[in-house]
């Protein structure tokens, strides 16, 4: 029963601040262009009927009271039951993710009371599996969502965005099993507490995995360097060109959560999750002042990543599909698999010797972790460059030049 | 203790529900008791075996109905997406279960590449799906009679099994063996040590298969196309553009 209550509330909790959060990151995504492209950005809107603007605040309130008031127009010519499903689909999967994200563990100190583990689902035992299964529902609502349109731009857009998610799914699996191996289990739990145990996050040992997540994080995000699914420029929108009111909400808030759960998801594994060498402890349960320590520390590290998030969408132009293809199979995976078998070889063989002769593990590890970062990054760019030159074949030209003049 | 809290919201819901002079609370009223509705029904002995049936059948219904309507409609996008939902209910009946490994690995495998690649090409292929070879099913009969004889033969084996007839004690060895090994915590570690040294065989032979696969992807995607002699341009050579000139 009381088990009841307690995830009752944690869902009530991790909503409401989904949503919430949603919100005001649009204003501090609004700011920030605003702030990169030298304009000031969206500060008028504050209490309503005064004069006091409080820095724009309140124009998240009543951009989603435009949002819900605006007629909800359905075009004749869709496919209705799916027209109406796909949004559904899609921010039902963005929210059912975060059941998996934990926020450490608090003892509250009151005698018979078990320590409670501050995350909505604690018997999950495959808890990366189980948001990386959930991600992928996530295509189901821009494929039907555009499929049911029936409109070739927002179905362009469809098929772009599947062929898109599935390719990035292969490197972001092959980046987190380079941090599974070397924590030894699937639970976000166990490798939070891993490093916080030896106080040497992820980031350090393994860059490249880190590299290969964060690119492949963006592309499941779909945001701006790729988002060829809504291209406003040549798909006007994509695949919610046909979507309005509430319907498009729905589409562009899931598209928000999957930003906040990709960075939440780059913290917990590679920047220690509620970790702080000297802030946090590193024990695995801790009191209520230390939890809501761990909590802020492990918000400001996710806020940070959503803001480099933002900073990168306003510096970076659009890929082309053709190089987007070919960062995902020629650069990306080959580099994920060379972690992972960097990661392999340095448990399997490496760590025991090196450990016994007496070298401190995790200055050896950051070190070999970086001069492989650095030997893939060079390997990568002579063997694959990702820029492909588009002019027409030389040899077709050469060979229709011969076939008229042996005419 | 829960009885007599329980019991105090429901008669203050009560109170605040009935017709009094004024109207006010009768939404709090109503609020509260639900609440010890819920809290009185909690307390009943048997809640979580009756749960867990009902789920059982909600998800084995949604499952098998799914499973037909991916047959039997005409549009083959609904019937992908019906198969989907299948797969769904399938790691639904595997959760409850407590195989947790294996519904994440069925959603993540089926529903999140195949099923994909399935409507992917489909909508591809044929957006509208108006030919009669993707709305017609090519051997009803003989289908109908292969599907009735899979299910008749996997029902009369597994009811043999569960009525302890002649392969009963290996269903009670499996039973065991899943009780020590996969219902505990950290079942997954168990898993995987036991695919890979009990089954090295089979996941060697599999991957094997899959290597096979890709190889042949990527053969046929190459097309026998070597850039040493690229093919004939079909167009007659009046309709090909100009060389450009350098």
């Amino acid at each position: 029963m009381y088990l009841v209550i307690e995830s009752l509330i944690k869902i009530v909790v991790i909503i409401g601040g989904l949503m919430g959060a949603a919100a005001y990151l649009v204003l501090v995504e609004r700011r920030v262009a605003a702030w990169i492209q030298d304009r000031r950005g969206p500060n008028r809107v504050g209490i309503p009927l005064t004069e006091i603007r409080l820095f724009g605040l309140g124009q998240p309130i009543a951009d989603g009271v435009k949002f819900i008031f605006k007629e909800e127009f359905v075009p004749g010519h869709v496919d209705r039951l799916l027209y109406v499903a796909a949004p559904m689909v899609m921010f039902i999967a963005a929210i059912v993710l975060f059941a998996a994200i934990p926020f450490g563990t608090v003892d509250l100190g009151i005698a018979g009371w078990a320590p409670i583990n501050l995350v909505v689902a604690p018997g999950l035992d495959v808890g990366i599996i189980y948001i990386f299964a959930v991600s992928s529902i996530a295509v189901y609502g821009v494929l039907l969502g555009s499929w049911a349109s029936n409109n070739k731009y927002a179905f362009f857009g469809g098929v772009r965005s599947a062929a898109q998610l599935i390719s990035y799914e292969i490197p972001l699996g092959v980046a987190i099993l380079g941090v599974v191996l070397a924590t030894g289990s699937l639970r976000l739990e166990a490798i939070v507490e891993a490093q916080a145990a030896t106080g040497v996050w992820n980031v350090a040992t393994q860059p490249l995995g880190l590299l290969v997540f964060l690119v492949a994080s963006f592309a499941e995000s779909g945001r701006l360097p790729f988002d060829l699914a809504e291209s406003e420029q040549e798909l006007v929108g994509g695949f919610h060109t046909e979507y309005s009111g509430i319907k498009l909400m729905m589409y562009l808030v899931a598209e928000y959560l999957h930003m906040i759960a990709g960075s939440f998801l780059i913290v917990l594994l590679f920047f220690g999750g509620w970790h702080f060498w000297g802030l946090t402890g590193d024990g695995p349960v801790a009191g209520i002042g230390v939890a809501l320590v761990r909590i802020a520390v492990f918000l400001a590290k996710v806020l940070a990543v959503i803001l480099f998030f933002m900073i990168a969408r306003w510096s970076w132009p659009r890929f082309r599909f053709d190089q987007l293809m070919g960062l995902a199979w020629k650069v990306m995976l080959p580099l994920g698999l060379v972690n992972l078998v960097a990661v392999a070889v340095w448990i399997e063989y490496l760590r025991t010797p090196l450990v016994a002769a007496g070298l401190p593990e995790g200055l050896v590890m950051a070190v070999a972790g970086w001069l492989l970062l650095g030997v893939a990054g060079l390997a990568a760019t002579a063997a694959a460059p990702s820029a492909r030159d588009n002019r027409p074949d030389r040899s077709l030209v050469a060979r229709y030049r011969d076939a008229r003049e042996a005419r | 203790m829960p009885t007599i809290v329980s019991i105090v919201l429901g008669a203050l819901g009560m109170w605040l529900l009935l017709p009094r002079p004024s109207l006010r609370g009768r939404l709090a009223g109503a609020a509260l008791a639900a609440a010890a509705a819920g809290l009185l029904a909690g307390q009943l002995p048997g809640l979580a075996a009756a749960l867990d049936q009902a789920l059982f059948s909600i998800l084995a219904a949604v499952t098998v109905a799914s499973a037909a309507a991916a047959v039997s409609l005409k549009n083959p996008v609904y019937c992908a997406i019906w198969f989907a939902m299948t797969v769904l209910g399938t790691a639904g009946l595997f959760l409850l279960q407590g195989a947790q490994f294996l519904a994440v690995a069925t959603i993540v495998v089926y529903a999140g590449a195949i099923v994909v690649t399935f409507l992917f090409v489909l909508m591809l292929a044929e957006p509208g799906a108006r030919a009669a070879y993707d709305r017609l099913s090519w051997e009803a009969m003989l289908s109908a009679v292969g599907g009735a004889m899979l299910i008749g033969v996997l029902s009369t084996v597994v009811g043999g099994l569960l009525a302890g007839g002649p392969a009963g004690a290996a269903a009670a060895r499996g039973e065991a063996e899943l009780a020590a090994g996969v219902l505990q915590d950290g079942h997954v570690a168990a898993l995987g040590r036991a695919m890979f040294t009990d089954y090295w065989i089979a996941v060697q032979a599999g991957g094997l298969l899959l290597l096979a696969a890709l190889v042949g992807a990527a053969a046929i995607v190459s097309g026998g196309r070597s850039p040493a002699a690229p093919e004939a341009d079909p167009r007659p050579p009046e309709d090909q553009p100009p060389a450009e000139e350098h």
